[in-house]
């Protein structure tokens, strides 16, 4: 029974929280040293650049020029089965791009480099870059 | 003087007469005062689509490009010449714009955020 209330006591004496230390690091600091250094903390955080940053998004024709004699390129984006040019919702392109891809297509039909209504034969095993799915 | 670019498709024809017929061209040139530049061949190919020229369905044909410098009042008469001539199937005169810079970068990241900000 005396070593019950002995324990209890105790347990009374004992704080319930954890106590912490009052005094921190700076607070210390500023107690024993008196030069003052309000500047440099060393908990502050580094300046750097975002680490996580992403590169800067891209359409795939962002550094090529597009011109009308390059027949390979603009067929590309022309459909295989009736040479029509593909929308910017197909090709993926910025404005800037696709206006210049369809303006350069124009062109070239024009001045007889390129056909209207159909995708040059040799130019039908190119990869895919447009991304569009024929209807089988 | 502004820069012109000269593509012009001629018949299919053996070596000779396409270096007179070239050589043809660029003598009016320099009779109107151009400062042709250069004379670039882009090979002999087959024609897109039969061209119908001079009385006479082509489908072959030699492609030429001529760059040069020249005052804007001759273009029209230059067109005008070779449209007359029986060899050349299809003269177009386009003018060279100074180069844009890329610099600027592609324009998809700002057309993104607009559209996400519109919606």
């Amino acid at each position: 029974m005396f070593a019950l209330s002995f324990s209890r006591l105790l347990l009374q004496a004992l704080p319930k929280q954890p106590v912490t230390p009052r005094a921190t690091a700076q607070c210390i600091r500023s107690l024993t040293t008196s030069q003052q250094d309000p500047l440099k903390k060393d908990d502050m955080p580094i300046k750097m650049e975002n680490p996580y940053k992403q590169p800067p998004k891209t359409c795939i024709l962002c550094n090529v020029t597009v011109d009308f004699k390059n027949v390979q390129l603009l067929s590309q984006f022309i459909s295989p089965h009736t040479g029509r040019v593909y929308g910017r919702h197909i090709t993926g392109l910025c404005g800037r791009k696709q206006k210049e891809v369809s303006k350069a297509i124009k062109k070239a039909r024009s001045m007889g480099f390129m056909s209207v209504t159909l995708k040059d034969p040799q130019f039908m095993k190119d990869p895919d870059i447009v991304g569009i799915k024929h209807f089988e | 003087m502004p820069r012109y670019e000269l593509c012009v498709i001629l018949k299919a024809m053996q070596r000779p007469e396409t270096a007179a017929v070239l050589r043809r061209t660029v003598e009016t040139l320099f009779e109107r005062g151009a400062v042709v530049r250069s004379l670039e061949n882009l090979g002999e190919r087959r024609l897109p689509y039969k061209i119908s020229k001079h009385n006479c369905r082509h489908t072959h044909g030699g492609y030429f490009s001529i760059d040069f410098h020249a005052s804007p009042n001759i273009v029209s008469e230059l067109l005008d010449h070779l449209e007359r001539d029986v060899d050349v199937l299809r003269p177009t005169v386009l003018k060279k714009d100074a180069e844009v810079s890329e610099a600027q970068g592609c324009g998809l990241q700002n057309e993104k955020a607009k559209g996400a900000t519109s919606r």
